[in-house]
């Protein structure tokens, strides 16, 4: 019994080191010791993947210069909320990707901020909520998804593209594609489950 | 324990930050309540973010980082800390706390909000979301209170805050999302022992005709046989 408790409690640390993430040390860095160097390769490898990101998800109603804005937003916060990065519960990848996401909330909101009594962020939290045993599972689970994604045929790979890098819901999908919102639901569905994220319906 | 959850449609949406803010505002009350929805709105930004990764980059002409750094430096934004254990303590851990988003909407609590009575049962709280297509509003139902039977004109979407309610569907409880579709008729009643708290977001009706729906406006859609206490 004592030596089952004893794996148990030993096996988070060698999962977690199971899962390598190659930016967790520099985020890390600026966290602790507002390490430029270690920023800058952050900002070297991220920057042109965000500005991609932005420049497809702003849509028509944004121009070059406001995507770069953003982008440099976005990079701030990287450097200001290092110390809220969590590496049990995200990868760097997702934790910046939640961060742009949440940056072109606002800029698409900015406009109605006025007479708004909330929050992108009271809405759409950046992952860092204290949960080990989810934590493990989720990390584990972005593995899964790496390596499913790769499989993906291409008719359920231009769905989730359009969901979430070019910032479309499920109905602008559907609309788009000429197909009904059912089928496009559909094989978002599919794909989901084949990196073994299981929603009930 | 939360048996009703927002579908796959939701969450994805949600998760890629294509949901209006008034849809998202209830799929974040539930997530508070849900560790299951959380993990799975987790799980979906993790695809986003491998999608992303496999994005074309796109390189600028010039390279900008001491730039930023000057931005930075010159303190346009200060660092955060990271949020208190007592911020992230989720809904589910008290009986009676409201989520941080319902808090954030009631301004701290619901006496706070601007209620209108309607009925003997039932008052409501509008809320703003900045959400042109859909009302957005807090619900009290009063212990065994019932409210009207409508009919939906638009989608529903119930999350329940505090108390249960029951219809012909079944029973809900706290943390509970609950979708009713466009021609779906319920008459929704609160348990006896305690008052129902309730995020509701309702799709813009086609405007009504009658003068008395028009009083009701923008709040309710009920039939008017329902206010006959
Ligand atoms: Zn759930």
């Amino acid at each position: 019994m004592e030596k089952d408790e004893e794996m148990d409690s030993a096996a988070p640390q060698f999962s977690r080191s199971a899962v390598p993430d190659p930016w967790a040390e520099n985020v890390r860095l600026v966290a602790q010791t507002r390490d430029r160097a270690a920023f800058q390769l952050l900002y070297k490898h991220f920057t042109p993947l965000i500005r991609a990101f932005l420049l497809k998800s702003m849509g028509s109603g944004a121009n070059r210069a406001e995507a770069e804005e953003i982008t440099q937003e976005v990079l701030i916060k990287v450097w200001n909320k290092a110390a809220s990065f969590n590496p049990g519960k995200a990868s760097v990848n997702t934790w910046i990707f939640t961060i742009a996401r949440n940056t072109r909330i606002d800029f698409i909101r900015r406009n109605d901020r006025n007479n708004r009594e909330i929050d992108i962020e009271d809405i759409w939290h950046e992952p860092d909520s204290p949960e080990p045993l989810v934590d493990l599972q989720q990390r584990r689970a972005e593995q899964v998804i790496k390596q499913a994604m790769a499989t993906l045929p291409d008719e359920q790979v231009q769905v989730l593209y359009k969901a979430f890098m070019e910032g479309k819901s499920h109905n602008e999908v559907a609309e788009e594609l000429g197909l009904p919102l059912g089928t496009v639901k559909s094989r978002i569905r599919l794909a989901l489950s084949k990196m073994q994220i299981l929603i009930d319906r | 324990m939360v048996s009703f959850h927002p579908d796959s449609k939701f969450l994805t949406d949600f998760a890629a930050g294509n949901l209006p803010l008034s849809e998202a505002v209830c799929v974040a009350a539930h997530l508070e309540f849900c560790s299951k929805c959380r993990s799975h709105v987790q799980q979906l930004s993790d695809v986003a973010a491998q999608m992303m990764a496999r994005l074309e980059p796109v390189v600028a002409d010039e390279d900008g980082f001491d730039t930023l750094m000057q931005r930075i430096e010159a303190g346009e934004s200060t660092p955060q800390p990271a949020r208190s254990a007592a911020q992230r303590a989720s809904a589910a851990s008290g009986a009676t706390t409201m989520p941080l988003v319902v808090q954030k909407l009631a301004k701290g609590g619901l006496q706070n909000m601007s209620w209108v009575q309607l009925g003997r049962s039932l008052r409501i709280a509008p809320v703003n979301v900045g959400c042109k297509d859909r009302q957005t509003a807090i619900y009290d139902i009063k212990a065994g209170g019932r409210m009207p039977e409508h009919e939906h004109r638009g989608e529903e979407i119930t999350v329940l805050l505090k108390g249960s309610f029951s219809d012909a569907e079944g029973k809900y409880v706290r943390g509970d999302f609950v979708v009713r579709h466009a021609g779906e008729r319920h008459q929704p009643t609160a348990t006896l022992d305690t008052d129902c708290i309730c995020l509701v977001s309702l799709a813009e009706p086609v405007k009504p005709t009658s003068f008395w729906y028009r009083l009701l406006e923008p709040f309710v859609q009920y039939r008017l046989s329902g206010f006959s206490n």
